[in-house]
């Protein structure tokens, strides 16, 4: 017997095999264990800001108009500068940290 | 017109629309459910409790399919590791609630005999070129596709494709053609 016919005709067999599983209301049940609706992004990112500014506001205002930044970064400019250039070394490496992981996460860990 | 799988995928990244997500679900779970009914062979519900979490995966992982393959191949690969996530913790699942598998067939396709015989020849076969048959035979994956998804070499597919085959071939020579 051919050997290529008969593989057609098991392949077809198979195939026919395969008929057609009723839907049977499967969709609906999938859909309904959905997770509700993510909140989208560019709507995250409008609250987080908005959020933000009025944090900012309030600290602002109970702060008594923000004078302890002024006094904060007037100190800061009398640290020596030794100092100075540890605490930016310190802010940049922290900063690099956090993009690291965020992209460490984005890709599941596999850096290419 | 219709939308293809891409526009879908799309708009649920995009939208998180459900809609668009259930279009993808109905052109989609008669493949998924009947490759998972061939491989667990214990009871039709267990295979649809994994086809849907064969799609609430996929709907949560979907910013991880990149369109390199197929979506159904992608499905499948998922589809399959719950399959073998279920097998691990079973053990084994044998046995085949042939009654209510019969009773989701067309009967107007093949012959009952026939089908049954197939069934059976089917369940001999080992795991993997079960598996490998399904794929490459019964839902028309390419080897390099069916590697894909059970993440073994492709010369392996090949090879298990090619057992299965002959082993099928054997079982049902009496219904070859002549």
């Amino acid at each position: 017997m051919d050997e290529n016919l008969q593989e057609d005709w098991i392949d077809a067999r198979l195939r026919d095999d395969a008929s057609y599983v009723d839907d049977g209301g499967f969709t609906a049940r999938v859909v309904q264990k959905l997770p509700a609706h993510r909140v989208r992004h560019s709507l995250r990112a409008a609250i987080l800001l908005g959020v933000t500014l009025v944090a900012s506001a309030i600290a602002y205002l109970l702060s008594g108009g923000g004078w302890f930044i002024a006094e904060g970064v007037t100190r800061f400019a009398l640290l020596p500068l030794p100092v100075i250039w540890l605490c930016a070394a310190g802010a940049t490496a922290l900063v690099m940290a956090g993009g690291l992981a965020a992209a460490m996460s984005r890709t599941g860990g596999r850096l290419r | 017109m219709a939308l293809t799988d891409a526009d879908l995928v799309a708009r649920v990244l995009l939208d998180d629309d459900h809609h668009a997500f259930a279009e993808l679900v109905r052109n989609h779970q008669s493949s998924v459910r009947g490759l998972l009914r061939q491989l667990v062979r214990t009871d039709v519900s267990l295979a649809d409790d994994l086809a849907q979490e064969t799609f609430l995966r996929a709907y949560k992982n979907l910013r991880s399919f990149r369109g390199e393959a197929r979506f159904s191949t992608w499905l499948y690969r998922i589809a399959y590791n719950c399959f073998r996530e279920e097998a691990r913790k079973r053990k084994e699942l044998v046995g085949i609630d042939e009654a209510q598998l019969e009773a989701q067939h067309d009967p107007h396709t093949t012959d009952p005999a026939l089908r049954h015989d197939l069934a059976q020849a089917l369940q001999l076969l080992p795991l993997h070129e079960r598996t490998a048959i399904l794929l490459c035979c019964q839902n028309g994956l390419s080897h390099d596709e069916a590697a894909r998804v059970l993440e073994i070499p492709l010369g392996t597919v090949k090879t298990n494709v090619l057992r299965g085959r002959e082993k099928l071939k054997r079982s049902l020579a009496a219904w070859g053609p002549n």
